[in-house]
């Protein structure tokens, strides 16, 4: 790699005409600027214009965004809505706990009135949810599971071990063959890898 | 005035610089592992550790969170050995207070809060020796965190004071200077655009003497700058040569 450029926050790093400002930096007066320290990097994205952007060694904090698929376990679930903590925004691990709400209105997409907290959900689950809101003064994070590919995606059983998908709603348990109801997520291939 | 001579026949100053003149600065980043972002600074014989978590969610009451930016908290404290005389509280009495608010204000000006809605950014500054310019030495300190954590700020906030003696403006006043009774004036600047962020004087000046006193301010706060930004320059490289190996 070629030596990049170091830049300092508040360097102007051009005009708003050569590039499109990314991530550590803010357009200004017709110029871009540097927000944060660290090496300049253009990219070309098959736009006209490369997209300029300011990257740092250490990868700064990540916060959840609207539409962004996040991790979470659940910590405590009520008739109306499962607590969780967000553990994972997409790949990226959090480093701080962010906490969240699954309503019951959010769990699934159809049939939502006749959707039971506790058949979908149980503490210490892994959820895969999406961001739908980033919450009002009382609450905090809205999540959903309303997509096949959300929901459940680790649950231990009542013995503790952890249980097998047999369909979207139901998990069973290898040693007793218990079924317990949780709303399962389809798991999907690129997931796996990760 | 009675008393101490804060300005020689010479031009000399107290200890023995010229009036515009400013004291030494050394300073380190990332000084701590635990947090996010930490700082260490020396201006002269003021010495202040800064350290900055965050963004992260908002702690206490929610309803602080505001839903277009983050709100930033700050913590200003000076240890009890700090000062020549042992300091029974070394934070939340009425100065510390008035202090933290300053420098919430200061750096409300500087960091683009607007990228983290709903989320809280602590700044923690703590004075371990105090010998004049605790503010500007906090804020600079601070802004070296913030940059350590990487949190996104239109410039560098650079703080220093001014001072005026016997028709002269005096840059980077030390403590005897301060308390010599005379005015003194603390900027914040963002360097590059001469933004202000926070402008304060204690005492009264003449109407005439303030754009003297304002432009010795700007210049020393911009000599600030350029030491600071030697330092993050030097600090990026240092941390780009220890990934690489």
């Amino acid at each position: 790699m070629s030596p990049m450029k170091l830049c300092v926050p508040g360097e102007r790093l051009c005009s708003v005409e050569d590039c499109i400002p990314g991530t550590g930096t803010y357009p200004r007066h017709g110029s871009i600027f540097a927000s944060l320290a660290g090496y300049v990097l253009r990219r070309n994205e098959g736009e006209e214009l490369p997209i300029i952007s300011v990257v740092r060694e250490t990868e700064a904090q990540l916060l959840p965004d609207v539409g962004a698929i996040v991790t979470c376990k659940v910590t405590s679930i009520n008739p109306r809505f499962a607590k969780v903590h967000i553990l994972y925004v997409g790949s990226t691990p959090l480093k701080d706990r962010f906490r969240g709400t699954i309503r019951k209105e959010d769990v699934r997409a159809t049939e939502k009135d006749k959707v039971e907290t506790y058949k979908s959900f149980r503490p210490g689950d892994i959820v895969l949810a999406k961001v739908i809101s980033l919450g009002d003064v009382q609450s905090n994070y809205l999540l959903t599971t309303a997509e096949n590919e959300l929901g459940v995606v680790v649950a231990h059983s009542e013995a503790g071990v952890q249980m097998v998908p047999i369909s979207w709603c139901e998990m069973q348990c290898p040693r007793t063959h218990n079924k317990e109801f949780r709303k399962v997520a389809r798991v999907q291939p690129e997931y796996l890898q990760a | 005035m009675a008393g101490l001579e804060l300005l020689s026949d010479q031009g000399y100053r107290l200890d023995g610089r010229k009036a515009t003149e400013l004291r030494k600065l050394q300073a380190r980043m990332g000084v701590f592992g635990q947090a996010d972002g930490s700082a260490y600074l020396e201006q002269g014989n003021t010495k202040a550790l800064a350290v900055v978590y965050g963004p992260h969610e908002v702690r206490g009451s929610r309803s602080k969170s505001l839903h277009d930016r983050a709100v930033i908290n700050c913590q200003y404290s000076m240890a009890t050995f700090s000062t020549a005389e042992r300091k029974r509280r070394p934070h939340g009495d009425r100065k510390s207070s008035e202090m933290s608010l300053h420098l919430k204000q200061t750096f409300e000006a500087a960091v683009l809060t607007q990228l983290y809605p709903r989320s809280q950014i602590d700044i923690y500054v703590k004075i371990l020796q105090s010998d004049g310019g605790n503010y500007s030495a906090c804020v600079n300190a601070a802004t070296l965190a913030l940059v350590d954590a990487g949190i996104p700020m239109r410039d560098y906030v650079c703080a220093c004071t001014a001072g005026f003696v016997e028709d002269t403006p005096l840059a980077d006043l030390c403590h005897a200077e301060e308390s010599g009774g005379g005015t003194t004036l603390s900027l914040a600047l963002l360097p590059r655009r001469e933004n202000i962020a926070l402008v304060q004087m204690d005492a009264r000046l003449h109407q005439d003497h303030l754009p003297a006193l304002m432009e010795a301010a700007t210049v020393a706060c911009k000599g600030l700058s350029k030491v600071l930004d030697s330092v993050v320059r030097q600090h990026l490289q240092e941390v780009s040569v220890q990934t690489r190996e």
